[in-house]
């Protein structure tokens, strides 16, 4: 397997606060990763450190085996889309085509092949029919799937999201979560997903939950290996999905991590 | 602040709405010129009907040009009272103490209202039949030629319309603080002038961080999209001149020349 990125020996000071000291992290392409940790832990920080945003004080951050330096960042920057938090604050355009448009733009695409790359983009995140609307007439949650279209009208192979369903409605939340699903399932090991989030049914959705805490990696790995953990998650600030919480309760547990519909389904009597 | 009709934009499919931006553009400053030049009853008819034209043209009431003229009407009133005062001339019709209202006065002040009232109608039909982001496109166009003496023209025009794209959001995020100012007992509307002054600081502040906020956000949005510098970008929306353009410049050169016609044989 490719690694998609490969983070190694990373160190970032914030404010006089080493915030990553000797940080690792793979990940390989393809795959979906949950980076989960409460406010503060670094999650954020370090999606812009990857995309270059911020500049790391020392270590190596590559993407598909490429070095990021000030000399491959516009390269790197290519291969990677990233949707942030609030969804007024990345809104470039005066329609959602024009926004779409932004991007494609700056690639110094033809005009000509402009049209059908938004209209791919956006029959992708199902917004087709609002090409010519206004930001101020779309939802939360539609204005995120625009972002999301965006970023994917260039064709990137990994696209991050920075608590992007943070400042939406559960509606909002759920079509932000059904997109993605389509997504994976559509360009499949094509399309590297990184979701941050403090969500736990968000992260829950993840091939793989990568746990942060003040820099430091607490725990990696599948969503069931990490929600039976209840106590480190807590230790950390974080909470469990529902079925997590109640499973912690239980004085008899079920042997593998199990969600809300297997939990009903082991609890009811009938399975006695 | 909603009922602000300068520089809204009306959505619409009229004849006027489907020119060119830049034809749009053209045609209102050849006009507002071509007004400067007016100075009898002739003239302003014709600038007139032209005008009426224009408005049955976008198929919008004339409401919304009439909303559209009322917050100017303070403005057009003092322009219209200091000429009827301060325009000197033979027949004195009355005076008021050391001011004197003179016939070639009260013509001067009903002139310049009329000239007032088309110049700020023509622009509305622009600003009413063209999105914020088309007029930057325009404006883009027309100013290329400023390119070769280094005027950064793009990163204007993108500031422009960027800019125009906020607006909406600032406006809303005012009423925003303000109802939260409001509930905990701030009044922006009781007290004198400088009262009133004071109860802005502790508005502005808040939306001046926030906007830098979303200034910081969105510069992060765009250079993540590939954002390098304005002038080397592709157009999505490419302006063409079409067949109406070309109606709509003869139309306009037709007025011009009438105009010039009857200046000439002095009506």
């Amino acid at each position: 397997m490719t690694q998609a990125i490969t983070i190694n020996n990373l160190t970032y000071q914030y404010d006089d606060h080493e915030l990553f000291d000797g940080f690792n992290l793979s990940i390989e392409a393809g795959e979906w990763v949950a980076l989960v940790g409460h406010n503060g832990s670094g999650k954020s920080t370090l999606a812009k450190l990857i995309v270059g945003l911020i500049v790391a004080n020392g270590g190596d951050i590559d993407v598909f085996g490429k070095r990021l330096t000030v000399d491959s960042i516009n390269d790197i920057r290519a291969q990677i889309g990233m949707v942030f938090q609030n969804p007024d604050n990345q809104f470039v355009g005066a329609t959602v085509a024009d926004d779409v448009a932004f991007g494609l733009e700056n690639i110094e695409l033809p005009s000509n092949e402009m049209p059908q790359r938004i209209d791919e983009a956006l029959h992708t995140v199902g917004m087709e029919n609002f090409k010519e609307r206004e930001p101020h007439t779309l939802s939360g949650g539609q204005k995120q799937r625009v972002a999301l279209a965006s970023v994917l009208a260039l064709g990137p192979k990994i696209i991050i999201l920075d608590e992007a369903t943070a400042m939406l409605d559960p509606e909002g939340r759920a079509s932000i979560m059904k997109t993605l699903q389509n997504l994976k399932a559509q360009f499949g090991s094509e399309l590297t997903l990184i979701t941050i989030t403090h969500d736990m049914d968000e992260a829950a959705l993840a091939d793989r939950i990568v746990v942060i805490n003040d820099g430091r990696l607490i725990i990696d790995g599948n969503p069931d290996d990490v929600f039976s953990k209840s106590q480190t998650m807590h230790d950390n600030g974080l909470e469990l999905p529902f079925a997590g919480e109640l499973t912690a309760r239980l004085t008899v547990k079920p042997k593998k991590y199990l969600d809300e519909r297997e939990l009903i389904h082991w609890l009811s009597p009938s399975n006695k | 602040m909603n009922n602000i009709m300068i520089g809204r934009f009306v959505p619409g499919s009229s004849w006027v709405h489907r020119l060119d931006p830049r034809t749009k553009m053209i045609v209102t400053f050849v006009f507002i010129f071509v007004m400067l030049f007016a100075s009898s009853w002739a003239t302003y008819a014709l600038s007139a009907a032209f005008v009426i034209l224009a408005i049955r043209l976008t198929q919008q009431p004339f409401k919304l040009y009439w909303d559209g003229l009322k917050p100017i009407f303070w403005l057009i009133l003092f322009t219209v009272v200091l000429q009827l005062f301060l325009t000197p001339g033979t027949p004195v019709v009355f005076h008021v103490g050391p001011l004197q209202v003179t016939w070639p006065g009260i013509l001067n002040a009903i002139y310049v209202m009329i000239r007032f009232t088309l110049i700020i109608l023509m622009s509305t039909i622009m600003t009413l039949s063209t999105p914020p982001t088309s007029i930057a496109n325009a404006l883009e166009s027309l100013l290329a030629p400023l390119n070769k003496i280094h005027v950064p023209v793009a990163e204007l025009a993108l500031m422009l319309s960027i800019a125009l794209r906020f607006v909406p959001l600032l406006m809303d995020e005012t009423q925003k603080i303000m109802n939260a100012q409001k509930s905990r007992g701030m009044s922006f509307s009781t007290g004198g002038p400088i009262k009133r002054a004071r109860a802005i600081v502790p508005l502005l502040i808040p939306l001046f961080v926030g906007a830098l906020q979303r200034a910081l956000d969105l510069a992060n949005a765009m250079e993540i999209r590939g954002f390098k510098d304005a002038a080397s970008r592709t157009k999505y929306r490419v302006l063409l001149y079409g067949r109406q353009d070309v109606v709509a410049f003869i139309g306009t050169l037709i007025f011009v020349l009438i105009f010039i016609g009857i200046k000439i044989s002095g009506v």
